[in-house]
């Protein structure tokens, strides 16, 4: 038997909840402060998701919703990295959902009042599981920027959604990853809701040049780390092991 | 026993957005090509009706307007109090018209933790939508249990502890809406 705990968030590196700037926020965000307690087994044990959901062409959104083949518009980029915990273990087995915007900045989503055209090739949607040393990888379209209404309209930078599952439900995590060199990211209130700049620049994707030239497409890396669990093991084993 | 320091931060959060069905949720809004399933559509495989719970609420902002772009995510054990990895995770929206949440389920059962206390039944949520920059998480503990000596319901004021308890409607039918702001505030959780 062990007993498992996961190391406090620290909540000066994650974006502030009660944040006007990002107007959606005013209504929305809690007010009260939230109650710290121990781990338990419900935040530490599960979920983990089986490799039978995952269909062949889960990762590759250029293919997943294409009607005979035909590529989506815009240029594919490769978007990849590790999932690893706080002691830099990798996490084997993570699920990683991601969503995003065709090229031209639109949503398969009856909400998104872009008036930019919807690509009858890309639904904007896909999964994988990390491998043993936590590798993933997604073949994707580079996301467009687009006007929403915020304080007056405002332009998200260019983004991708991201939903990780680790080893329990206390880990879980749902975040943006940003590209670098964007000049709206400095702009961003949703990014600004980060107030601490190392942090912030933790979830932009860096252009990795030498994986772009092997595999002929602009690819960028994005770690991404989830909460650690410590395990203490009570002294009641068998002898001898 | 040594104490291991963390050598990264955790990444931060971002929120979800108004789109989070297309990666999360995609036959639920006609993204039907692509999953087979939309993840979490039952907790627990192979149940009878009867053997069923039924949870069902509303999450309301500051104005008291009940949300329908959120997504609710829930993680239990089994009745008998046992956690299995691979079971007892659903993923929910509210219905477009009445914009109420059902979780239809298995009714947790108590369990001893890791601490070799007792905890009453319950079970986790992780609340996300548009205007949330960060998860919310809160649990779901039933009126009808014995709740006192919960450690978690044990170190929340009188006053307020009821936001975690969800109110029995009639037989195996329970309510458990969500406040995110204004007097009836829910009580979120650090976890």
């Amino acid at each position: 038997m062990n007993a498992k705990s996961l190391i406090k968030r620290n909540y000066e590196k994650h974006p502030e909840i009660d944040f006007p700037d990002y107007k959606s926020s005013i209504f929305r965000a809690p007010k009260n402060r939230k109650i710290s307690f121990p781990s338990s087994n419900t935040e530490t044990i599960g979920p983990i998701f089986n490799k039978n959901i995952i269909g062949k062409l889960d990762n590759d959104l250029t293919l997943n919703f294409s009607k005979n083949k035909i590529s989506p518009l815009g240029h594919k980029i490769i978007v990849y990295g590790t999932v690893s915990d706080q002691f830099t273990n990798p996490i084997k087995g993570a699920l990683i959902e991601i969503w995003q915007a065709n090229a031209a900045g639109k949503y398969l989503h009856d909400n998104d009042e872009n008036p930019a055209p919807i690509d009858p090739n890309f639904a904007g949607c896909g999964r994988c599981l990390t491998s043993s040393s936590g590798y993933y990888e997604f073949l994707t379209i580079q996301p467009g920027p687009y006007p929403y209404p915020n304080r007056g309209i405002e332009w998200r930078p260019m983004h991708i959604h991201f939903s990780i599952f680790g080893k329990s439900f206390g880990q879980r995590l749902i975040t943006q990853m940003y590209f670098e060199g964007d000049p709206l990211i400095k702009l961003c209130p949703m990014v600004n809701s980060i107030r601490n700049e190392k942090a912030k620049n933790s979830l932009i994707g860096v252009l990795d040049t030498s994986k772009s030239n092997t595999k002929n497409l602009l690819a960028y890396k994005f770690d991404i780390v989830l909460r650690g669990i410590k395990q203490t093991y009570f002294e009641n084993r068998k002898e001898g092991l | 026993m040594e104490t291991i320091k963390a050598k990264l931060d955790e990444t931060p959060f971002q929120t979800a957005g108004p789109f989070l069905h297309i990666g999360c949720m995609p036959n639920a809004i006609k993204i039907n090509k692509i999953y087979q399933n939309d993840l979490g559509e039952i907790p627990f495989k192979d149940k009878q009706e009867n053997e069923l719970i039924t949870i069902e609420g509303s999450v309301f902002d500051g104005n008291g307007v009940a949300l329908d772009d959120v997504m609710i995510e829930t993680w239990q054990c089994d009745e008998k109090g046992q956690f299995n990895e691979d079971s007892g995770f659903a993923r929910l929206i509210p219905n477009n018209i009445t914009k109420k949440f059902t979780l239809k389920t298995i009714k947790p059962g108590s369990y001893k933790g890791f601490d070799r206390k007792t905890y009453s039944p319950h079970v986790s949520l992780s609340i996300s939508a548009r205007g949330l920059n960060m998860t919310l998480n809160t649990r779901v503990y039933f009126e009808d249990d014995e709740l006192k000596n919960d450690p978690l319901l044990s170190i929340i004021s009188l006053d307020n502890v009821n936001s975690l308890i969800a109110k029995k409607i009639k037989k195996n039918s329970y309510l458990f809406d969500i406040f995110l702001q204004g007097d009836k505030e829910t009580i979120f959780l650090d976890i």
